[in-house]
């Protein structure tokens, strides 16, 4: 039996009636007197003067000892106007638009709101399957943002925000890697570390720009001393070292601070600079204003000293704080990357930012006019609508590839996990494989992102499986051997006859409101489930889910559900999705790569990608398994595929004997 | 009686001096910040007794008060990890001892990673990661609840954390 709770302690501290002594008795007509005065038996009048008084002498006793222990309470009531104004101008909007994207919701976790959730008794075995064989991850510790990818002298350079001390974030430095060919990564030491008074609390993200008589710019945000956001230039301290192993920071520091209006900590994330017609680099920075996301630009010649544009390059109001935002074109007509500086009538150029308050990275369609300096969205009825990936990517940032002439993304991939298996298993975060992107030019109006070629490299054997008939309602297995590294290729027909027979629904599907892939609809759901075991318990399935809208016309929706991809009930169950556009004559279609804990996901053609973490306790090693599935009501599903093993990238630290 | 009136006269003016101190804590106008603040929460009372009794909170921006919270979080915290302690001493039945050891693994995690992450999200100014970390301390106490098959020891502290986290991560939300 236990004595007490000493929960109860806490509560004797948040007693509102105790946290305001009220031991003064209130002035004249007070309760006391009428008490007192029918205990005593002097002359009434000067009794109740003497006793009045006395009782206000130790009233005023008591408010000289407590005040004194509250000295310090005499705040500056104007500071404190002018600072609540700026911070509670406006309830928190949701984002413009966001179309029909049935994405994650906004909170971080916030599947577990109602749910019985108890931390699973993960174990060693259990957590070093989730380390992934082929995926950019340091030995151990956390990861979040890329930043400053380029391509020099023979190898691509990778570096990202680490922990040094942890798997949480924090004591941020830059970790660094290089590679021949975006896959094969070799750890180097740590470009950068907090050693100046301009980055002491923190060396946080910035961007690379190559300029044309060879030089490399680095611009980064330093946290200072006084944790205010300043803008920082740095270059490799020998360009004749092909690895770029060590940075010196240019003595001037910090080139950039936080201008009149902006506040010191919404200042952040410079992207690699664009020089446009008049002789002028430009760079942007994300921030806001009140709830309003916005883009700063800056013009300089030097890198060194810089003017703040007038207009911002894009606002949306009700999105929060912008950060890693990236700008940069796309072409209308090949299909290949182009320069950050290029522009031109067949050029396009994609606004995106990522979202403070949504863990989301969104990004627009526009045209650029470099005279005046302005961006138009295609769209301007919708501030900022699209996403990257409608799972987990986060702090993405690309560069322009001059070795292969392409444009490639990367993103950051953080754990859906409980923090504390982080702990346990020392790390935490991925990135994901690099990705080209291109604009649709069948469409117009998205972008479309595929892995770099490279990771084909990493391809072993294959299976491939024609036309696997899939009854409505069944499951069939796909004999491979492992299927924890994997690189999937699948099409998917239906029956003609079931398309034209399914009635017509009024209700919008979503993926992330829908119940997964157990809700059977007339078309759909139907696909993939990966990293499952014999019995099913444990399952994520992958899939279409096609509709009919009350104009007759099909809309395709595309779907990845973790609600059943682990018995863990400690890792986020969410549903994650979005529509994809199918055109004519496209067959569906959808690419995987499975390797351990995370699965990226390409429908379309990289139309609509989707990343997810996932952390099964038994679908794991030897056996986790791969299963078409149709759990459609009435139509049939013919599917396709190739599937390859894929091998590891042996990611690991350069050895300078090896290694070059 | 005119020492009498001469008592009571003094005494009324330095009451209306130490009045306001000796009601403990905040000004009006830092008040109205947390009445506002608070209420953009899930827990209006929760939050408005913690920051009303922490005298920083007079002074304080949201950023601030977001830290004031992320400090009850950590009282708390401390609190329930030692009570943990003491209980895991005595004599216990098998399965409250483990829920127990599970609990003390948990408490932990929040006091050595999700409070610490959380000030430094805080101070230096990516308060994202703050809002992460508050979240999973209350996910951690909600994982502590589930450990105990029977009856937990712990109820009470497991509600007053997640009712902190869920406070203070809602506070950080006003900066994103």
């Amino acid at each position: 039996m236990l004595e007490s709770d000493p929960s109860r302690d806490f509560s004797k501290h948040e007693d509102p009636s105790i946290a305001v002594p009220c031991s003064y008795i209130p002035l004249p007509d007070g309760p006391h007197t009428r008490e007192l005065a029918s205990a005593r038996r002097m002359p009434p009048k000067r009794a109740i003067f003497k006793v009045f008084s006395g009782v206000l002498i130790l009233a005023l006793v008591f408010a000289i000892i407590i005040g004194g222990r509250n000295s310090d309470v005499h705040a500056n009531g104007n500071a404190l106007l002018a600072t609540s104004t700026s911070s509670m101008a406006s309830e928190p909007l949701r984002p413009v638009s966001r179309g029909v994207s049935a994405g994650v919701s906004e909170k971080a976790n916030h599947v577990f709101s109602g749910v019985e959730v108890a931390s699973f008794p993960w174990n060693n075995t259990m957590l070093s399957w989730q380390r992934t064989a082929y995926h950019f991850q340091p030995e151990k510790n956390w990861m979040n943002d890329p930043n400053g990818p380029m391509f020099y002298k023979g190898w691509y350079h990778f570096f990202y925000q680490y922990n040094p001390h942890g798997p949480v974030w924090g004591d941020i430095v830059w970790g660094h890697a290089a590679s021949k060919d975006l896959i094969h990564w070799l750890h180097l030491p740590l470009a950068m570390v907090p050693d100046q008074w301009y980055d002491l609390n923190g060396v946080w993200t910035g961007s690379a720009t190559l300029l044309p008589d060879g030089r490399i710019i680095m611009l980064y945000t330093g946290s200072t001393n006084e944790s205010v956001q300043v803008q920082n230039l740095a270059y490799p301290a020998n360009l004749s070292d092909p690895l770029l192993v060590n940075w010196d920071k240019y003595s001037g520091n910090p080139v950039l601070r936080p201008p009149p209006g902006i506040d010191s900590k919404d200042f952040r994330d410079p992207t690699t600079a664009w020089y446009t017609s008049d002789g002028k680099w430009n760079i942007a920075i994300g921030s806001k204003v009140n709830k309003t996301g916005i883009t700063l630009i800056y013009h300089t010649e030097d890198f060194k000293s810089y003017e703040l544009l007038d207009g911002l390059l894009h606002a949306v109001p009700g999105t929060g704080m912008w950060e890693c935002v990236d700008f940069y074109p796309v072409s209308k007509t090949s299909g290949k990357g182009l320069d950050t500086s290029a522009n031109g009538p067949e050029v396009k150029h994609v606004f995106k930012t990522s979202l403070d308050n949504d863990k989301n990275d969104y990004y627009a369609i526009g045209t650029y006019d470099e005279k005046s300096g302005r961006w138009v969205p295609d769209n301007p009825k919708i501030g900022i609508e699209l996403r990257y990936d409608y799972g987990i990517f986060y702090a993405s940032k690309s560069f322009y590839d001059l070795h292969k002439g392409r444009r490639v993304l990367w993103g950051w991939i953080h754990e859906s996990d409980s923090e504390i298996a982080d702990v346990k298993k020392g790390w935490a975060s991925v990135q994901s494989i690099p990705r080209t992107v291109l604009l649709d030019t069948k469409t117009g109006t998205n972008l479309l992102q595929w892995p770099v070629e490279e990771v084909d490299n990493l391809r072993l054997t294959s299976r491939e499986f024609e036309r696997v008939e899939v009854k409505a309602g069944s499951v069939v297995p796909l004999d491979i051997d492992a299927a924890t590294q994997l690189d999937i290729f699948a099409e998917f027909e239906l029956d003609k006859e079931a398309l034209e027979m399914t009635a017509q629904t009024n209700v919008e599907f979503s993926c992330s409101t829908s119940g997964g892939a157990a809700e059977r609809g007339a078309l759909g759901p139907f696909g993939l489930l990966v990293l499952a075991d014999d019995s099913l318990s444990e399952q994520t399935p992958v899939y279409f889910f096609i509709a009919k809208g009350i104009d007759g016309n099909l809309k395709t929706f595309f779907c990845a559900d973790q609600t059943r991809s682990s018995e863990a009930t400690d890792v986020n169950k969410q549903i994650y999705g979005s529509s994809v556009p199918v055109l004519k004559d496209e067959k569906l279609s959808v690419r995987l790569l499975v390797d351990h804990s995370i699965v990226e996901i390409f429908a379309q053609g990289g139309r609509t990608c989707i990343t997810s973490r996932v952390y099964p306790t038994k679908a794991i090693y030897g056996a986790a398994r791969l299963f078409l599935f149709n759990n459609a009501t009435e139509a049939t599903v013919t599917s396709s595929l190739k599937i390859w093993q894929m091998n590891s990238a042996f990611i690991r630290p350069f050895q300078p004997g090896q290694d070059a | 009686m005119k020492l009498l009136l001469l008592i009571f006269i003094v005494q009324a003016v330095l009451q209306t001096i130490y009045l306001p101190a000796s009601q403990g804590a905040v000004q009006p106008v830092a008040v109205r910040l947390i009445e506002r603040t608070c209420k953009q929460t899930p827990l209006y009372n929760v939050c408005v007794s913690i920051l009303k009794s922490d005298s920083r909170s007079s002074k304080a921006d949201v950023t601030r008060l977001a830290l004031i919270m992320v400090d009850a979080l950590k009282a708390k915290a401390t609190g329930t990890m030692n009570y943990i302690k003491t209980l895991l001493r005595g004599n216990l039945k098998g399965d409250v001892r483990r829920g127990l050891s599970s609990c003390a693994d948990l408490y932990n995690a929040v006091l050595e990673a999700d409070v610490p992450v959380a000030i430094e999200a805080l101070q230096k100014g990516d308060p994202k990661f703050a809002e992460q970390a508050a979240n999973d301390a209350g996910i951690e106490a909600k994982s502590c609840e589930s450990s105990f098959s029977g009856y937990s020891p712990l109820t009470k502290s497991n509600k007053s954390l997640q009712d902190v986290s869920a406070v203070a991560a809602a506070i950080v939300k006003l900066l994103l």
